[in-house]
């Protein structure tokens, strides 16, 4: 039973705010945050489609080792690599026990595992530039490849507006605890209490939402006047935003060093 | 004048042109019946430091947003009369164009904020027109707001008044000719609110910038501004220099609005003196008759002292005797002392030892922010936890109330150690209500809110305490009210009822003033005394000094994290080395007691009046055998 109290401490919301945090804006120090966004973003649109038309065990195994190194080199926090790891055992092993079900034996574990290794491709790569860049390089990147200005500023804001989210979450879940009733026995595993904690996230949903719409306003009339729309509309704008992004010799390096790698394991495979 | 001197080359040649110039203006928002703006005119002139004045709803903010043309064209109401900024013509400009003239910096300042690090935040608007030089004018904005060394902070790790001051470094990096500031203090505590003040009064007067903002403290307006302007139902009333605004007594009152304290000692004091004179009694007449010719001998007497140094002045000289006399006079006086202390025999209801809270923080640092504290709260009293920001007064709250656990040492309420039973059976003793009340507002009617807590816990009666509270509270016509759409008194009303409904042993308040103005401020304070009929201890965080000294029968002042001192609010006050170190901000009242060294400091105006004129009385119907000691 203590354990689970324990396991139920450890995710509060705090952390996970705290994480989460961490993964986005922490990534100054890694090596992989100075590469230039434009080269990255091309690299992870790269691993995140080719992974899902390759066949041989060989090419999946090597680009998930090659993702694994660069996913070290990004600095993600272990919390994410939890989540990560419990998503594709779940997900997997799930159609696992299924395929026993309907007649399948531990040979359909090998197209699973096939599975498991595209997944694991795609997700990792996916960390690793999340991780590594910070939202603001990400934004940038995006604009610089052609994608609306106002959807990569909401990228960014995005990630502006979370730690404030989670304040208005958490002071709403507070509310309801403050004014609340936990259940009296807390049942096997703490079934009920965790019953409880799951209703409540349901039903501080809807005064969230009611009072980020009223802090929205504020926001969208502030954004008129320092000429966001301006901004919009006027090409030299988006240069100037721009003007900072360069590519360079340790970007060249990244890219082909990677490129050679592939050529490799498509060779071998 | 043909030969332009050559030491003032830049000197403007349009300098009695109105910067700003409103003629008859009427608006009425979509949807809406009334008009906002019922034909305001005004004109602000280059340089000038503008009060804006009015009750809520006035139609203060909507004036303001005329300036930069988010009226009529981000809003599409019903628009009539002509607004000019600086020589354009609003209804022909585009919000862009006029908002590079004139920067806004909005009461929540925080939803303003839209980039994560200070540097970002100062470099958007350059950045949006396109400007090569963003970098520096950014670094300039920061600079003249003192943020420098914090530029590559995030946001979410500043404290609120350096967040306002980022607001304004975000307006200020455009280089705009007029500043707008709506209501910087409702959202401040007073030392970071001066903090505010102070910079804008440099861009005032170094930098030339016009500055207006939309305030109601009057004490602020006293000392920072020039000129008030003042709104009633969409019209301006009068404009005027702040001086003689702040003398129109019967104006600020009708709109609810509390001219600074000193004036209101002033005009007290003069209304008890009249009061005497028709009085009748001979040597009384006399006294007053002879200090009145002193008085109008000396100035006008229809005009009273606005800030704390002027009415220095004027009550030093009105009682024209060495000052430490006065000192004398004051021990003798038999004020009595306000405090009544808990009864010996009083259970102890809180009992903190040693307890200390530490966060963390993104940097995945450490941040104590309580170290240690040791206190013991019985029944029956009425606690204010005062402090700067981050002297830790919001935690030690949400340790009693066990929404925090200490990282160090206990937390018992009512014998109940904090860290053994859930949030949700200690929250049957203990009620909190949030510093910002929209927080707490979970159901979509008023009668809802109150009864969510009672239903969920089965209380017997419910419906006849939901009445009682409604009652209690003045919440009967807003019982199927949305309690966020409520204004910001009605709300504090609701959350009040919500912590008081359960009749908690213990009830915390986290800065029950803030963002109230001051008619409904001086409501909180009676509510307050309702809420004793129900609650029997209350603590309260609180800035306001003058909800102190009104009402808390114990103050403990914290300071980093610690207590630095624990006692009766006068004693509290009159420690001066100790309300330094701890940035607490007198009120004027106090401030003034404590010049004219009148011991101990008096906490409201009406009382400080009739304080002097009992010194006055006595001065001159002293025998004469007394006198050699006055000469």
């Amino acid at each position: 039973m203590e354990l689970v109290r324990n396991w139920f401490s450890k995710f509060s919301l705090d952390r996970i705010q705290l994480e989460l945090m961490n993964t986005a804006y922490g990534s100054g120090h890694a090596s992989l945050s100075r590469l230039d966004p434009r080269g990255l973003l091309i690299w992870y649109l790269f691993f995140a489609i080719v992974p899902w038309f390759v066949n041989s065990l060989t090419v999946l195994a090597g680009m998930c080792l090659f993702m694994i190194v660069t996913t070290i080199l990004s600095r993600v926090t272990p919390f994410i690599i939890l989540v990560l790891c419990l998503g594709l055992i779940g997900q997997v092993g799930w159609l696992f026990i299924i395929s026993l079900f309907f007649g399948g034996d531990i040979s359909s574990a090998l197209p699973l595992l096939k599975l498991t290794l595209k997944l694991s491709v795609v997700s990792l790569a996916s960390i690793t530039v999340f991780s590594g860049l910070d939202p603001e390089k990400i934004s940038d990147g995006l604009l610089a490849l052609g994608i609306p200005a106002a959807f990569s500023f909401s990228l960014s804001y995005g990630y502006r507006i979370l730690p404030v989210l989670f304040e208005e979450f958490r002071n709403v879940l507070l509310s309801y605890r403050l004014r609340g009733k936990a259940p009296s026995r807390p049942g096997l595993l703490h079934w009920r209490i965790g019953v409880y904690y799951l209703k409540l996230l349901v039903y501080a949903f809807f005064p969230l939402m009611l009072a980020t719409a009223k802090r929205s306003r504020t926001t969208v009339e502030a954004l008129e006047t320092r000429g966001f729309s301006y901004g919009l509309n006027h090409p030299e704008a988006k240069k100037l935003k721009l003007s900072h992004l360069r590519f360079q010799m340790h970007d060249i390096l990244f890219l082909t060093g990677s490129a050679a790698y592939l050529t490799l394991l498509f060779w071998i495979g | 004048m043909p030969n332009m001197p050559a030491s003032l080359p830049q000197e403007p040649d349009n300098q009695d042109q109105p910067l700003i110039q409103i003629s008859s203006v009427s608006f009425t928002y979509p949807g809406s019946e009334q008009p906002v703006l019922n034909g305001a005119t005004l004109t602000v002139k280059p340089g000038s430091f503008t009060a804006i004045i009015g009750g809520n709803g006035s139609g203060k903010s909507t004036l303001c947003k005329l300036f930069n043309g988010l009226i009529p064209h981000y809003y599409s109401g019903d628009f009539e009369g002509e607004v000019r900024i600086a020589g354009l013509s609003a209804q022909d400009s585009t919000v862009a164009e006029l908002s590079r003239k004139v920067g806004y910096v909005y009461q929540d300042f925080e939803n303003q904020l839209v980039r994560p690090t200070v540097l970002d935040e100062a470099c958007f608007a350059p950045l949006n027109y396109g400007l090569p030089d963003y970098r520096a004018r950014a670094t300039r904005a920061l600079e003249l707001c003192g943020l420098t060394p914090l530029a590559t902070r995030f946001i979410w790790e500043l404290s609120g008044g350096q967040k306002h001051l980022l607001a304004l470094a975000g307006a200020l990096s455009l280089e705009p000719d007029i500043l707008i500031v709506d209501e910087p203090v409702s959202q401040l505590d007073p030392q970071h609110a001066r903090q505010v003040y102070e910079v804008l009064r440099r861009l005032h007067r170094i930098y030339g910038k016009t500055i207006i903002v939309i305030e109601h403290h009057a004490e602020f307006i006293a000392d920072y501004c020039h000129d008030v302007c003042l709104i009633e139902q969409g019209r301006v009333v009068w404009q005027l220099p702040v001086h003689e605004a702040l003398n129109r007594l019967d104006d600020l009152h009708r709109l609810g609005i509390q001219p600074p304290e000193v004036t209101q000692t002033a005009a007290a004091l003069e209304a008890l003196q009249s009061a005497a004179l028709h009085g009748g009694e001979q040597n009384q007449q006399e006294a007053v008759d002879s200090l009145r010719s002193d008085q109008s001998n000396q100035q006008d007497a229809t005009t009273y002292p606005i800030t704390t140094e002027e009415a220095q002045r004027y009550f030093a000289r009105m009682l024209s005797a060495p000052i430490e006399l006065f000192g004398q006079h004051k021990q003798q006086d038999p004020t009595p002392p306000r405090a009544s202390l808990p009864a010996a025999e009083s259970r102890t209801v809180i009992s903190l030892k040693q307890a200390a809270l530490t966060y963390k923080t993104i940097r995945k640092t450490d941040h104590p922010v309580l170290r240690g504290v040791s206190l013991d709260i019985t029944e029956g009293e009425r606690i204010a936890l005062v402090g700067n920001n981050g002297a830790g007064k919001s935690s030690l709250l949400r340790l009693i109330a066990g929404i925090a656990k200490p990282t160090a040492g206990t937390v018992s309420v009512l014998g109940q150690d904090t860290r053994s039973i859930s949030l949700e059976q200690l929250s049957r003793d203990v009620a909190f209500v949030f510093q910002n009340p929209e927080d707490m507002f979970i159901e979509d009617s008023v009668y809802k809110e109150i009864a969510h807590c009672l239903n969920k816990r089965s209380y017997e009666g419910a419906e006849a305490t939901i009445e009682r509270m409604l009652r209690a509270f003045r919440l009967e016509e807003l019982r199927e009210r949305d309690a966020r759409l409520l204004s910001g008194g009605q709300q504090r009303r609701v959350s009040l009822a919500i912590g008081a409904a359960t009749t908690p042993a213990v009830m915390l308040l986290d800065e029950p003033t803030a963002n109230l103005d001051l008619a409904t401020r001086e409501e909180l304070i009676s509510t307050l005394q309702e809420l004793e009929q129900h609650v029997h201890t209350v603590l309260i965080a609180t800035h306001d000094m003058q909800l102190v000294s009104r009402w808390a029968t114990r103050v403990i002042v914290l300071h980093e994290g610690s207590v630095a001192a624990d006692g009766t609010a006068a004693e509290v006050f009159a420690d001066t080395a100790l309300i330094q170190r701890a940035g607490l901000a007198l009120t004027q009242t106090m401030e003034l007691s404590a010049g004219l060294n009148l011991r101990p400091h008096c906490s409201d105006p009406a009382e400080l009046a009739a304080r002097i004129h009992r010194i006055l009385l006595a001065k001159e119907s002293l025998p004469h055998g007394a006198r050699p000691q006055l000469v």
